[in-house]
């Protein structure tokens, strides 16, 4: 007997059992016939042989069990009754599927995205050879201390080259930014694309090698920058180009200078930041030529391979001397630097990080996020499990007899529980390939949500071996988790209750209870978390901004030929294109304002709530420099009448107030006036702050209600006004209650009129900026929200159906009450009865839970107190609704049983 | 493995046995010729013969076919094979000399 013919037999079951039956049957005929030769009449020979035979099932079992792969053939033999099963109660089969299904999915999509983001390695050469520098944050005193900074200057870059040189490579990556660009011949259109800058050795350090022509080498790292090349990325290259090789050559114009492009990197690879695409890339020394040489100005990120053999600690000791020498200099350079950031600055050290995922700001600021949708989405996952489970067991109480029989019959326990189990498998195993079609579409629509178009992120969402791991093994962990309890309660049946069909075993739905018992902590805990980001999103939206978000449109401006935003040099042919530039931007502004339609328009040189901002210390006199740093926005006329931020007291800025004037007259909020003077009358009041190491000195010409700057999370900050000069790149702030449409073409027309190259360059409104810094809160409250509906429905399934199972099981003794005098409402009451044991310990658990939850995600909420009454109120109130829903149709049923046809039910 | 001297080990040196001397046998003629050759005074519960003669039969000791019998049906007939054979060797001598052991014992107890 081979394995070949024992497998063989496990796969044709039926002709092994014919053969065996044949056999015994034979065996059997022949003992039959010697008996009755010897005398005894046909009936009782045959009965005699079977008896001198023995149990020949028994027997038959036996033998096959050894002519066969018991297991792979007990295993088919499941699958094959689970199917049957299925497609006996296909009701159920479907809800426990998708229910399954949509749990499996939101969890393998938030796991792609946390794969892609967090824990994938970057697409090149050894990357568990990478590293990237930091150096942490210098915090404001009393302020909690900010991510690690992972910026460096230049000079930087170049000292630490030369203090790594045989221990490691050195590369530098700026962060992708999007940037105008088009084709050399005089018509093309300027088109917008992800640029990013990188030294002349960094593909040669990451192993990238290129798809077509070639990549950078040292050679770009000379100074002064010989005529810029660029290098594309694969993706750019087939998407714009159509992957034509005659792009090589080819000459793009990108803040007025022609780049030829040398080369193509290599598919796959689109940089060293996860979420951010690079299209475009320009040698580092390309960039501004101020930025070279300061040592104070970081723009970007340093990576580096290890050398063989080397340990990040080697590196860190040969970096830090050279990186205290950069502090040193920064003190230096700032006198008037508090004591306390002196210390910070002093005391910093550079660190050396693994980076073989790559360095990453969208990690940094989602990835808590991310493990709460995750953790989330994991409580769903319990909550469908629970749910499946305690259908499952009312399916199995109902096979008591089937079960009993068999155990009657001599099979082994773990027989029936590997048979149940099976049943559990398939279920999940069908969950789990929908599960990951769904996560195929959720995920992108998940990063979607996240995307800004101004900061777009993009992943590549490829559902690799690592998440179908993930999702297969969910799916399986999911089936032992709600398959097993039920599988061992059922097999443990006592043959003799069962067939005697006895109801009443109070002990079985104990089991069923616990598991609607978990369904509603869980939903309860998802609710209250659900109903906590919902809240504090809501109680965000109604933060006052200090200014009227509504009908204000923001364009960016720009005269053509711009290569930076920063403003101008103050050279002698600087200061007459500066009053040029601020007499074409006055003339915008006029000419756009006294159109009709136009309610109100301001300039400033970069939009609130964006980011951007500059902030200096200021000097009050007889006090000495402040220990923080305050913001400072100049701004034209007019800025806070289009805005609507209110005056307090004085006046708003003229068009003869400019910065060259001394003092400089200056607008300051309430906010400021409190914190340096103690007190809102602060008009004619001086003070100081320095700009390129020379003090100015600065009075207050007006005082404006506060107003937030950088976000509605915290309270408004003190907030310096001044004048506004002339710049290539402005601000346009434009109120009016005409479409957007419209007040572009607009705008477009006026700045064509006004000449110098003046045009749009980027549209957007006020209510979509202030949006987007609620980003993640939206994301959080509608995830939460989602969330937190999935899980009420699912407990309320479950609460539904456990009820009517046990009204089901109980009709007789329902009835026996009714027929012996009990009102209607003493048999609802006794329903209801049991709903308020399952609610009442569910909620307990998940109110802990939830409230726990809540303490540690404070930092995420807005508003909320640990003890929220609004939050607890609205989710305890919706629970009982929806328990009450659930619980009404069973107690329907329950008081209109007819005691009669309910004694007569079996 | 069954224990050794257990009754497995006996039914299998009876099965072996007979198949050795008698030739291709069925189940029934087996179970008929042990109870011949022992004079009645061993009697097989002939449902458990079946199990052994396939355990045996997997062990590869014998092998089986199906053919015509004298009823005119078919019946699945058992023969010893070499690696039969030489295990027949083995627990014969093995089981001779534990019968001997224990008359010994019996004889001066």
């Amino acid at each position: 007997m081979s394995w070949f013919s024992r497998l063989r037999n496990a796969l044709s079951p039926r002709r092994l059992d014919e053969e065996l039956a044949e056999e015994m049957a034979d065996h059997i005929a022949r003992r039959a016939t010697a008996l009755n030769q010897e005398g005894l009449s046909p009936e009782v020979a045959q009965r005699q042989a079977r008896l001198r035979f023995g149990n020949s099932t028994l027997r038959r079992e036996e033998s096959r069990e050894l002519r066969v792969l018991a297991t792979l053939q007990g295993t088919l033999q499941d699958a094959r009754y689970a199917w049957r099963g299925m497609r006996k109660s296909p009701a159920f089969a479907v809800t426990a599927v998708l229910s399954l299904a949509l749990a499996i999915g939101a969890n393998t999509a938030v796991y792609s995205i946390m794969d892609a983001a967090i824990l994938r390695p970057l697409p090149v050469h050894e990357p568990d050879r990478l590293f990237v520098l930091s150096w942490p944050a210098i915090s404001d005193p009393g302020s909690p201390s900010g991510p690690e900074r992972e910026s460096f200057s230049y000079p930087q870059f170049l000292q630490f080259a030369a203090a790594t040189r045989r221990a490691a490579r050195l590369g530098l990556f700026s962060s992708p930014g999007v940037a105008e660009v088009r084709l050399s011949n005089p018509n093309a259109p300027i088109e917008k694309v992800n640029r990013a800058f990188v030294s002349g050795e960094g593909f040669d350090m990451l192993g990238i090698r290129p798809a077509l022509g070639r990549l950078f080498s040292a050679d770009e790292d000379r100074l002064p920058p010989g005529p810029g090349f660029a290098v594309l990325s694969y993706e750019y290259w087939h998407r714009r180009f159509r992957a034509s090789p005659k792009v090589i050559g080819q000459q793009l114009v990108m803040n007025g200078h022609a780049y030829q492009v040398i080369g193509i990197s290599r598919k796959g690879f689109f940089g060293v930041e996860p979420g951010k695409f690079a299209d475009v890339w320009l040698p580092a020394t390309q960039y501004e030529a101020r930025a070279l040489s300061d040592p104070g100005w970081h723009w970007f990120g340093i990576l580096g391979r290890f050398a063989p053999g080397v340990s990040p600690e080697q590196i860190q000791a040969r970096l830090q001397p050279s990186f205290h020498d950069f502090q040193l200099q920064l003190i230096r350079q700032i006198p008037t630097m508090p004591p306390d950031i002196r210390k910070q600055f002093l005391e910093s050290q550079i660190r050396v990080h693994r980076a073989a995922n790559g360095a990453s700001q969208f990690r940094k600021v989602f990835s808590r996020s991310l493990w709460i949708v995750l953790g989330v989405a994991t409580v769903i996952l319990f909550i469908a499990c629970a749910n499946v489970a305690s259908l499952l067991l009312a399916r199995a109480t109902a096979r008591a007899a089937e079960m009993a029989m068999r155990v009657s019959l001599g099979a082994a326990r773990m027989r029936l529980v590997r048979q149940m189990l099976t049943e559990g498998l398939m279920l999940s195993l069908v969950a789990g390939v929908l599960g990951w079609l769904l996560a195929r579409i959720l995920a992108p629509l998940l990063v979607n949500l996240l995307s800004q178009p101004g900061d777009p992120i993009q992943f590549v969402l490829a559902l690799n071996t690592r998440v179908l791991f993930f999702c297969l093994g969910v799916s399986t962990l999911s089936a032992l988790l709600f398959g097993l309890a039920p599988a061992w309660q059922a097999s443990g049946q006592q043959p003799v209750n069962s067939l005697r069909a006895s109801t009443g075993q109070a002990g079985k739905l104990r089991l069923g209870k616990f598991f609607v018992s978990i369904q509603v902590a869980c939903a309860f805990c998802l609710v209250l978390v659900g109903a906590a980001f919902l809240f504090s999103l809501f109680r965000l939206f109604r933060v006052n901004p200090g200014f009227d978000p509504r009908n204000v449109a923001v364009l960016s401006i720009t005269t053509d030929n711009n290569t930076t935003d920063d403003p101008v040099a103050s050279s002698e042919s600087g200061r007459a294109e500066e009053a040029h530039l601020r007499q074409i931007m006055v003339q915008l502004q006029g000419r756009v304002s006294s159109q009709p339609g136009i309610q109100a328009a301001a300039l400033a040189w970069w939009p609130i709530f964006s980011g951007g901002g500059w902030s200096e210390q200021v000097i009050i006199p007889g006090k000495g420099p402040s220990e923080r740093e305050e913001i400072f926005y100049r701004v034209s006329p007019a800025y806070f009448t289009a805005l609507r931020t209110p005056f307090v007291a004085g006046r708003d800025f003229k068009l003869v107030d400019n910065s060259g004037q001394q003092p400089e007259p200056a607008i300051v909020n309430a906010a400021f006036a409190r914190k340096y003077f103690n007190t809102p009358n602060v008009l004619g009041r001086e003070f100081r702050y320095v700009f390129a190491s020379s003090p100015l000195r600065v009075i207050v010409v007006g005082v404006v209600s506060d107003a937030h700057y950088y976000d509605l999370r915290n309270p408004a900050d003190p907030i310096v006004y001044l004048p506004l000069g002339g710049n290539r790149s402005f601000t346009l702030y434009v109120r009016s209650p005409l479409q957007l449409g419209q007040i572009v073409r607009l705008v477009d027309r006026e700045a064509r009129f006004v000449g110098s190259g003046m045009r749009v360059r980027e549209i957007t409104t006020l209510e979509e900026i202030v949006g987007n810094t609620l980003l993640r809160e939206k994301l959080l409250a509608g995830v939460g929200g989602a969330c937190a509906f999935f899980g009420l429905l699912l407990a309320a399934i479950g609460l539904f159906g456990l009820l009517n199972y046990s009204v089901g099981r109980r009709t007789k003794e329902i009835g026996i009450r009714a027929a012996l005098g009990a009102q209607r409402s003493e048999i609802v009451y006794l329903v209801l009865k049991e709903v308020t044991g399952l609610l009442g310990g569910g909620l307990i658990v998940g109110l802990a839970a939830a409230l726990a939850a809540i303490a540690i995600f404070r930092s995420l909420l807005f508003g909320i107190q640990k003890a929220d009454p609004f939050v607890l109120g609205t989710a305890i109130s919706l629970f009982w609704v929806i328990g009450a829903l659930a619980a009404s149709l069973p107690a329907h049923r329950a008081a209109t049983i007819d005691p009669v046809c309910a004694l007569r039910e079996e | 493995m069954a224990k050794p001297n257990s009754a497995q080990t006996a039914l299998d040196l009876l099965v072996l046995t007979v198949l050795n001397r008698r030739g291709p046998l069925h189940g029934y003629g087996i179970a008929t010729s042990i109870e011949e050759l022992s004079e009645e005074a061993l009697r097989v519960e002939e449902g458990s013969l079946y199990p052994a003669l396939h355990r045996m039969e997997e062990l590869g000791w014998i092998s089986a076919e199906w053919k015509m019998s004298d009823t005119k049906r078919r019946a699945r007939f058992y023969r010893i094979t070499t690696a039969g054979k030489k295990q027949l060797t083995a627990e014969s001598e093995r089981w001779t000399s534990f019968s001997a052991g224990v008359s010994r014992v019996l004889r001066h107890a």
